[in-house]
């Protein structure tokens, strides 16, 4: 009883401390707000891996990890504030730039774009890009992949009027029902779940990659704004290189499974095995050799997008992109 | 009545304009968040000529999918204007229907109809329909006893008089929704193509957001403004007449 009576106190005592010391450990963080280009998938493994294990935190920082979409645009929260970083598409950067955004770019996440043409592997094959002439295309008119396959297209000395284009939307349905032969999608996520579906039909896909054809259109980068980089360096270099970690870790196959448990506690819609070959399909798009550097920034890709850009028309002059790349290495 | 429909949407716009701009100023933002005068200027004079043809594509679809709902809200709320059990299962069957958003139900008519002109006509039509039912509902359902006891207690009473009693009585109501359904139906049309038609405003719109181009959308959003002001202006004149007709000399030779 005697115990008891001192031991409530004492109790009390270590709670608070622990409160106080948890309100302390909370107060030192700084709270940042990072935008996503998309919704919460295997396809940012990394961005969610950093979140779940303490990536983060462990580097002194708090931060809200936000599902992207076509609405919501990660340069422009960057310059009303409501985002610290973000992700957003090379085009994305070089538009913002373009209309006088000050935005810089801190990391190429994939060193591939997953932006591709999935089609069966009885069609006929796509080895050179004359071999486009006269394909039934999917096209998704204002993105990405229209930009693209205009530019492989100028390559090959044809125009939209040599090939059948189809405009693209959320469902695959033209493509199964084959009145489509090449279909645009995202290689590491609806591609995987398209191949999949194909392959239980006993049909077997090829994915053709513009990259392979000399058309180096880079993809999601992660960005922040021209002041946060110049005023505040060291914020910058923590994020990032708790980010980069992260990433690195991720696309360990060592930690397939954490990184599978932590994806899944955001993506509960699709199932396991569908997430480990999307995770296999992102792994190969931002490590594609042993010896890449997770989020290194690929200048001459990042030149090349800005030239087709120009080319095509969707900027007005020169931005000189290059200029607005950072890596870590500049931030220590 | 058309002209000051369409220099209140112009002070209307001018007002939003002037707002953007002002935050843009005060916030010092780029070009690229919200685009300066010149900018949008530029972008009005470029894609002018062909945001019009747009809009007009999506005035005809919306035209004809108010004209079906019109229809079709007129056809159910006749039948359902009987407090009988059948007309009481129409009514709860209408009301629940509404309550599906017809966004959720927009990808099942794509994957269903494809993305051309029979899913933007479905999906406007049904905008435009729920909301013009309840009133002709309402109407209809609502006997005007005055005029209505005097031919019940002559024996003269036929459901076609029933419904011309309640549609005059009630006809600054009816002309004022069916002017209202424009925008709906117009709504409808541009959220159709927003979701995944392959022509028209709002797939420009989407288009325009993709690229981030928020000039392109303002000169999309005046011209459908211009062009709804125009359709709805014409549409409330067509009712000024209409009561006008009915409701002078020629009162009562309808009935």
């Amino acid at each position: 009883m005697k115990h008891a009576k001192i031991l409530g106190p004492v109790l009390g005592l270590i709670v608070c401390i622990c409160i106080a010391g948890v309100s302390d450990s909370r107060a030192e963080q700084i709270s940042l707000n990072y935008r996503l280009k998309w919704l919460f998938n295997t396809s940012v493994a990394g961005d969610i891996f950093a979140m779940e294990k303490g990536f983060f935190a462990a580097a002194g920082l708090d931060v809200t990890v936000k599902e992207g979409s076509p609405e919501k645009d990660a340069i422009k929260e960057l310059e009303l504030g409501y985002a610290d970083f973000g992700v957003a598409s090379a085009d994305q950067v070089i538009r913002a730039l373009d209309k006088g955004a000050d935005v810089v770019v801190l990391a190429q996440i994939f060193q591939t774009n997953p932006m591709q043409w999935i089609y069966r592997d009885d069609q006929k094959q796509i080895n050179r890009l004359s071999d486009l002439k006269g394909c039934r295309m999917g096209i998704t008119y204002g993105g990405n992949d229209e930009t693209i396959m205009k530019t492989m297209l100028a390559k090959a000395g044809l125009t939209l009027k040599d090939v059948q284009v189809t405009g693209v939307r959320f469902d695959f349905t033209p493509f199964l029902k084959k009145q489509v032969t090449l279909w645009p999608v995202y290689r590491n996520s609806q591609g995987v779940i398209l191949a999949g579906q194909l392959a239980k039909e006993g049909e077997s896909v090829r994915f053709f990659n513009p990259a392979d054809f000399g058309v180096d259109f880079v993809a999601n980068s992660v960005v922040t704004s021209g002041k946060m980089a110049a005023g505040h360096p060291d914020l910058v270099r923590q994020f990032l290189s708790a980010l980069l970690d992260a990433w690195g870790a991720a696309m360990d196959p060592a930690n397939q499974e954490q990184v599978l448990a932590a994806v899944k506690k955001y993506d509960k819609g699709t199932q396991g095995e569908v997430q480990k070959a999307q995770l296999d399909a992102t792994r190969d798009l931002v490590k594609p050799h042993p010896d890449t550097a997770v989020g290194q920034i690929r200048r001459k890709a990042w030149a090349q997008t800005e030239a087709i850009m120009l080319e095509q028309g969707m900027i007005k002059q020169p931005v000189h992109v290059t200029s607005r790349l950072r890596d870590l290495a500049s931030f220590q | 009545m058309l002209f000051r429909r369409i220099y209140q949407f112009m002070i209307v716009y001018a007002v939003f304009l002037a707002i953007l701009l002002m935050v843009k100023k005060g916030l010092s933002l780029s070009d690229y968040v919200i685009p300066g005068l010149p900018l949008i200027l530029e972008t009005a004079v470029q894609m002018s000529a062909g945001f019009f043809t747009d809009v007009m594509d999506t005035l005809s679809v919306a035209i004809l999918g108010q004209g079906i709902s019109i229809f079709l809200a007129f056809f159910v709320g006749i039948l359902g204007r009987k407090s009988s059990w059948a007309g009481s299962m129409i009514r709860v069957t209408a009301y629940n229907i509404q309550a599906y958003p017809i966004v959720a139900l927009a990808p099942i008519i794509f994957i269903l109809l494809g993305d051309g002109f029979l899913s933007r006509l479905l999906i406007a039509a049904m905008i435009c329909y729920f909301p013009l039912l309840l009133s002709v509902l309402g109407v209809m359902a609502a006997p005007v006893e005055d005029i209505e006891h005097f031919y019940i207690a002559t024996g003269r009473m036929r459901w076609q008089l029933e419904v011309k009693i309640r549609a005059f009585e009630n006809l600054s109501k009816l002309t004022t929704v069916i002017a209202g359904s424009a925008t709906l139906a117009m709504a409808g049309t541009i959220v159709a193509e927003f979701i995944a038609a392959n022509a028209g405003i709002g797939y420009s719109i989407r288009i325009a957001l993709y690229q981030s181009n928020l000039a392109a959308i303002l000169t999309a959003l005046f011209m459908i403004g211009i062009v709804i002001s125009v359709y709805q202006g014409i549409l409330e004149t067509l009712g000024e007449m209409v009561k006008a007709k009915w409701g002078s000399e020629n009162k009562g030779k309808l009935l």
